[in-house]
């Protein structure tokens, strides 16, 4: 954490080394949090490179009392997120299946390339079909909590909502998750 | 206090990362495990759960870190010409081409020492293939050779040893089996001939000629040798 801060302080003062570290050191997160939440390589790469550029241009504004550098990037990938769902959903030809099950999206985009499908495991491949379909304030919260490991005052920080409403979204999120796969024909064992 | 179905679905993540009480967690237990509505919801959530954390974190493609690069710092600069030349000299680690060239030397006169170049007097053509080649095959013969005669030593030191060895465990083979030595009026053994020689004594001695005698048996030639 305290390697973070003294990295950024470096590129602030034009440090391009420094900026190739941070870059290094946490292209992983940003790409596995995109991927789980769009369920598409291509689409987490593209978003992984927006993430960074934002992070790039807005690394002044990174307070180390406010939090951890990894947090505040979450964050970051977090609303970009969010900013990308919302602009393809416009662009996304809806159904009336989003009004009926408010929920459950109904998302063609994470339909995967059956080579993308066979390079997953089974289970693996079918709990990240059903993680697609969650709600995007569910999803986010469950692969925060559930996929990254983050503590739930991490996921205040990053979600900036209430910690109730945290353990609600990622209860609900959990529940939801189950009835999908359920629907998708995985029995509990 | 009566769980509740309604509670059991609100506090389920609460149960699964086992921040319950210890008396929360025995009514949540007693009501799942009679509740058949609640069972099967526990038991599906687990899964999904289960099923996430086996998720496998994914490996970002590797020109990702440089497309990033690309686009923040702006691309990198392409060197052509001589610079081009010089960065790739550069690129090379001077520690690591010096222990190289070291261990490439060490081996040339590990070799050449043992095809019989001579370092006195060296000539070109010790350096030929074909002298190389007989030098090699010269050295390599020697040196099985000389470990075949090693490996030979070994063995007749050990079959010595080991008759030694049988000789003394045998009862009474001292009398029986070892022939007698010639009488004499001094006992072996004793220093100065006046009066008989002590046990310990008399038996070293005796230990002594049956083990000659032994030897004498396991290797006339240099046991005749010897005595000559």
């Amino acid at each position: 954490m305290e390697q973070d801060v003294q990295l950024v302080q470096q590129c602030l003062q034009g440090d391009g080394s420094a900026w190739e570290e941070l870059v290094r050191q946490h292209n992983r997160r940003v790409f596995n949090i995109c991927y789980r939440f769009t369920g598409n390589r291509t689409e987490a790469e593209d978003l992984t490179q927006d993430v960074f550029l934002r992070i790039y241009k807005t690394l002044g504004s990174y307070r180390a009392i406010h939090g951890g550098f990894a947090t505040w990037m979450t964050s970051v990938t977090r609303n970009l997120l969010i900013d990308h769902y919302r602009r393809t959903k416009r662009d996304r030809a809806t159904d009336s299946l989003d009004d009926a099950m408010p929920v459950v999206e109904n998302k063609e985009s994470s339909a995967k390339r059956p080579d993308e499908q066979a390079l997953l495991g089974e289970l693996s491949g079918q709990v990240q079909t059903a993680l697609t379909k969650l709600s995007p304030e569910l999803r986010e919260a469950v692969i925060l909590r559930d996929l990254q490991q983050l503590e739930y005052g991490e996921i205040q920080k990053v979600l900036a909502v209430p910690e109730g409403t945290v353990k609600s979204r990622i209860n609900r999120g959990r529940i939801e998750l189950a009835r999908i796969l359920q629907q998708m024909g995985v029995r509990p064992a | 206090m009566n769980w509740t179905c309604e509670q059991t679905e609100l506090r389920l993540s609460d149960y699964l990362d086992g921040l319950l009480t210890a008396a929360e967690q025995k009514e949540f237990d007693a009501h799942v495990n009679s509740c058949a509505r609640c069972t099967p919801l526990v038991s599906s959530v687990t899964q999904a759960l289960s099923g996430l954390h086996s998720l496998a974190q994914v490996e970002p493609p590797p020109r990702l870190v440089y497309n990033i690069l690309d686009k923040t710092l702006g691309p990198r600069e392409t060197v052509t010409g001589w610079k081009a030349i010089l960065a790739w000299f550069r690129a090379f680690n001077p520690q690591r081409l010096a222990y190289g060239g070291v261990s490439l030397c060490a081996m040339f006169l590990v070799f050449a020492s043992f095809t019989g170049f001579s370092w006195k007097k060296p000539r070109a053509a010790d350096l030929s293939p074909v002298n190389v080649y007989r030098g090699a095959d010269r050295q390599a013969h020697l040196v099985y050779a000389r470990s075949a005669k090693f490996v030979s030593d070994l063995r007749v030191v050990y079959e010595i040893q080991s008759r030694l060895q049988r000789t003394e465990d045998l009862p009474g083979s001292q009398d029986s089996t070892a022939p007698q030595p010639a009488p004499s009026d001094k006992n072996p053994g004793s220093t100065d001939g006046s009066g008989p020689a002590s046990p310990k004594q008399q038996n070293r001695a005796n230990d002594l000629a049956s083990h000659s005698i032994v030897l004498a048996a396991a290797c006339p030639s240099c046991w005749e040798g010897r005595i000559r």
